[in-house]
Order: structure tokens, then C-alpha cells, then sequence
């Protein structure tokens, strides 16, 4: 028996460099429900918006790459064994990001080009190089060659791509200087977004995270070096494409179809595990999750309407699984998974084995997680049929729910971050 | 973790264990004597406890926190001796290692 005395088994990084991104996090996403609620026709219009822009940049980055940058922060530590390269930076990366969403999101609104969009396209900039550093500085110090290590250093690569790209564009807005089509470029800018940051950041921590919740083991490790290679080579030749030769429907469903297989290799990976779990009871927020999965299959199957009709419902409702649907159900269901564990061991990891302690669990209301599962998949029903059949009041009606889905979320993550150590009797 | 009713320290290892059960993993709601968690108590060395144990996952995030409450918990039952706590992943945890106990409270 090898005992290994020194192991590092609990190096997590401070309060401060993780739990204010789950709180501005969960903020944005009341903010950004209620600002598609008041502006539900636009769902019906072209997605060159103003108000849209608002919403999805305040979705993508305030809400998205906010929990992301805290659950990051949480988790590199624990997939590379070692501690955190710099918390400084850290907390640094929450003071631009967060002023920068407000910049960039409110100058969206009025579509005011100009300094105010710069800046804050700028400070975005500047979080992710800050996030960057310490991905790369932590990960080189990591003990051992792991794809999930793979999976986040790459996604960061993407993500600074994608907001060099986006504020360029800002610039562009006020100082023209690009030649080519402003639209084009933003599905480009769209996609590195989608596939190179958030998708290979969620398949690089959800296949640490997920084998760990359900106990299962995965053997098919070869499948997920397929899936990095397939969505990089696809991402690469549509974004190569679409710059270079204005792409092409044919030619974007080719490229389309090799990310889809990268995705279905990650699916089988996980499969495997969830079919080799120990732990048989499959709880709401594990759900959230696979929602979260046939969300992202639902989005690929919108693909060829989107890619051969010229409709732009169908755009309108690819972004809507993706960033309502997919992106939302799995920051749902990890979201509970993560932070209160991170406060407990925060109150109670000295504690432990002295006196009787709450459980992680009963840091937030767990009855009311059903709720959040429930109310979540009837929005997202109704949005999709509401923007499949343009009926506005649907819409409304499905973001009415969204609504309070976003408040029921936002009081229990206030209720993990308040709470004060209580020992049981 | 068996205990040999010939063991020397048959009578200390019965009341360690009682109150282990009582040191819950924080993810699993299982305790770590019910998950097979504890390998080895070793009383041999005067005034102190040897505990061989391991994780569920390398590395796991709430690792410090198990780790502590058994140190907490023998030190609360044998306040005359000090707790060396050794973690090991040879061999790793496997689910073999759960108690029929254990198998039910994770319905299993």
C-alpha cells in the first residue's frame, strides 16, 4: 500500500476569488430574464438588435462566463492537484469583467457606438487574459497530462479569441476599418463563443464533475481526445471558411456535422459513466443537467433549418436552446453542485467530526429545486413553440416563468452566500 | 476495515469506530466507515492513531473536510493520543468497498 501523507486533497482558494462571480452570476440572470421578458417581440425580429445584443451579451458573459469564472477558479485546483496560480488575479478578473458587462451591456441598449462600448469590450478583454494567465500558469504546474486539463486550457485560448474578435467589432461600429460584412463576422464571433469556449469549457469540467457526482467511471478516455480534435477541426474550418470564402450552407453543415460528432463522443464517454455509476438516484440537479444535453442535441437539429431556409425564426430559436436551454439547465444544475459545497467547507471543514453540522445540501432550500427543474422545462417549451409558431404572447407567457425560475435561483444562491455557521443540537 | 475480535487493541478500535460513523462524507451523506473510506487504525505506537484511509475521487473537493472530521473525531474519543491521518490511493476506492449499509443509504 503506497500512503501518500502529502497529498493535496483540499488547496481551495480563497472566498473572495470565487464566490462573488457566483453572486454577480446569478444577479445577471434575473437581470438579463427580465429584459427579455420587456422585450419579447424582439424574439419574433431580426437578431441584430439592439435590445437582443443587450440581453445576450449580458447572458453570455454576466451570467455564463461569470459562474463559469468561479466554478474555474474552484475547480482547476482539484483537476490539476495543485492550488490556484494567483487569486489576486482571480478577484482582479471579477473587478473587469463585471464593470465591463455593464459597459458593453448597457451601451448595447440604445446601440450608443463610442468609448463606453470600447471600454467595455476592453475590460472584457482584459478578465479573460487575467482568467487566461492563471489557467495556463496553473494547469503548467500540473502533476500529471490530463484532457480535461486539455479542454480548459483550449477553451481559453477560444474565449480570448472570441473577445478580441468582439471588440474589434466594437471598434469597428465607431471607427469603420473591417471590409467585410458586419453580420458574417458576428457569426463567426458567435461561434468561437459557443463551441470554442463554453462548450469545450462544459465538456472539460463535466467530465471531472460528472463521474465524481454519480460515482461511475468512464473507460472510453479515447472517445474524448476524438471529440477535442473533431470540435477544434470543425470550429477552425468554419470560422476559416466563413473569413476567407463566406462559407457556404453545404459546407457549414459538413463542419457542423463533425462538431456534432465530437459531441456525441463526450455523450458516449458519460454514458459510460452514468452506466457504471454507484449511486443509482438521479437528483433534480443532475437532471438539469441532462436537459442541458438534449438541449445541445435539439440546437444541432435545428441546424439544417437554420443553415437551408432563410427564415430567421429559426436563428432566433437555434440561440434560444442554446443559451436558455443548454447553457442556462447546466449552470442550474451545477450550480448547487459546486458553491454549497465551497461555503461549507468554508464554515464547517474544522468542524467536522466535533459537533453534529448541516449538510451542504441544507445551505439552500432544497424544496425548492423541483420548482426550478419544472418551471424551467415549461419556459423552455413554451419559448420554443412560441418562436416556432411567432406567437408573442406565448413568449411573454414562457418568460413570465423564466422569471421567476430566475428569482427562485438567485435567493437560494443569496441564501448559500449568507449563511452563518449553525451547529445542530 | 475488519476487526479481529484477538486484536490487541480490539476494545479501542470498536470505540473508534463508533464514533466514525458519526463523520459523515459531506457529497455522498454516507459515513466514511459505512463507505470503506478507513483502511487502517493502528494503535501500536504509544499515544497516538495511525489512520490509513483514502477518498472517493482523488482529489476530491471536500477531501480536507473528511480528512479533519475523522481526525477530530478520534481525538475527540482518545484525547490522550495524537491523530496521524495517511491517505492512500493504493489500492483506490472501488464500490466493493461499501458496507451492505453503506450500498442501502446510497440505494444501491
Amino acid at each position: 500500500m503506497l500512503i501518500m501523507a502529502d497529498i493535496n486533497i483540499g488547496k481551495a482558494p480563497p472566498n473572495l476569488a470565487v464566490l462573488p462571480f457566483y453572486a454577480t452570476g446569478a444577479l445577471a440572470f434575473v437581470i438579463w430574464s427580465f429584459l427579455l421578458l420587456i422585450s419579447a417581440e424582439s424574439l419574433t425580429g431580426h437578431y441584430f438588435h439592439p435590445h437582443l445584443l443587450t440581453i445576450v451579451h449580458t447572458a453570455v458573459l454576466g451570467w455564463g462566463t461569470m459562474i463559469i469564472f468561479g466554478a474555474a477558479y474552484q475547480l482547476l485546483p482539484v483537476i490539476c492537484e495543485r492550488d490556484l496560480y494567483s487569486s489576486g488575479m482571480a478577484i482582479a478578473s471579477w473587478y473587469c469583467l463585471t464593470p465591463g458587462v455593464v459597459l458593453l451591456a448597457g451601451s448595447f441598449w440604445n446601440f450608443t457606438t463610442g468609448w463606453m462600448m470600447i471600454s467595455g469590450g476592453l475590460l472584457v478583454v482584459l478578465s479573460t487574459i487575467l482568467y487566461g494567465i492563471n489557467v495556463i500558469a496553473t494547469s503548467r504546474i500540473c502533476s500529471h497530462y490530463s484532457i480535461q486539463r486539455l479542454f480548459l486550457l483550449t477553451s481559453a485560448c477560444w474565449l480570448l479569441f472570441t473577445v478580441v474578435v468582439g471588440l474589434l467589432l466594437a471598434i469597428h461600429l465607431s471607427h469603420p476599418f473591417i471590409s467585410k460584412n458586419h453580420l458574417d463576422l458576428l457569426k463567426l464571433h458567435a461561434h468561437a463563443g459557443i463551441v470554442g469556449w463554453f462548450l469545450l469549457l462544459i465538456i472539460g469540467v463535466s467530465t471531472k464533475l460528472v463521474p465524481m457526482f454519480l460515482l461511475g467511471k468512464s473507460s472510453k478516455n479515447k472517445l474524448l481526445l476524438l471529440s477535442f480534435l473533431l470540435l477544434n477541426l470543425g470550429l477552425i474550418a468554419f470560422l476559416a471558411d466563413g473569413f476567407f470564402f463566406g462559407g457556404h450552407s453545404l459546407r457549414f453543415g459538413l463542419y457542423a456535422l463533425l462538431i456534432l460528432i465530437g459531441v456525441l463522443c463526450w455523450l458516449i464517454f458519460l454514458g459510460a459513466a452514468y452506466k457504471n455509476r454507484v449511486r443509482k438516484k438521479t437528483d433534480y440537479l443532475m437532471k438539469h443537467t441532462f436537459v442541458a444535453f438534449l438541449m445541445l442535441l435539439l440546437a444541432f437539429a435545428a441546424l439544417p433549418l437554420l443553415l437551408f431556409q432563410q427564415d430567421l425564426r429559426w436563428v432566433m430559436l437555434y440561440g434560444t436552446i442554446l443559451f436558455m436551454g443548454w447553457i442556462s439547465s447546466i449552470i442550474f444544475g451545477m450550480t448547487f453542485k459546486t458553491l454549497p459545497f465551497i461555503v461549507w467547507n468554508n464554515h464547517y471543514k474544522l468542524l467536522s467530526g466535533k459537533v453534529k453540522v448541516p449538510l451542504p445540501k441544507q445551505l439552500y432550500q432544497e424544496s425548492l429545486i423541483p420548482f426550478q427543474f419544472y418551471f424551467s422545462l415549461l419556459a423552455l417549451s413554451l419559448i420554443i413553440i412560441g418562436i416556432i409558431i411567432q406567437f408573442v404572447i406565448l413568449i411573454r407567457i414562457a418568460l413570465v416563468i423564466w422569471c421567476i425560475v430566475g428569482w427562485i435561483f438567485l435567493y437560494n444562491v443569496v441564501k448559500v452566500l449568507l449563511h452563518k455557521t449553525t451547529i445542530q443540537s | 476495515m475488519n476487526i479481529h475480535i484477538n486484536d490487541p487493541f480490539f476494545d479501542e478500535k470498536i470505540r473508534a469506530q463508533s464514533g466514525l460513523y458519526k463523520v459523515i462524507d459531506p457529497e455522498l451523506f454516507v459515513n466514511v466507515i459505512d463507505l470503506g473510506l478507513i483502511y487502517e487504525l493502528d494503535f501500536n505506537e504509544e499515544g497516538k492513531i495511525k489512520v490509513t484511509m483514502t477518498l472517493s475521487t482523488p482529489h476530491c473537493p471536500m477531501g480536507e473536510a473528511i480528512t479533519n472530521g475523522v481526525k477530530n473525531s478520534l481525538e475527540q474519543d482518545f484525547p490522550e493520543r495524537k491523530v496521524e491521518v495517511n491517505l492512500t490511493f493504493d489500492p483506490p476506492w472501488s464500490f466493493e468497498m461499501l458496507s451492505e449499509e453503506g450500498r442501502a443509504q446510497l440505494g444501491v
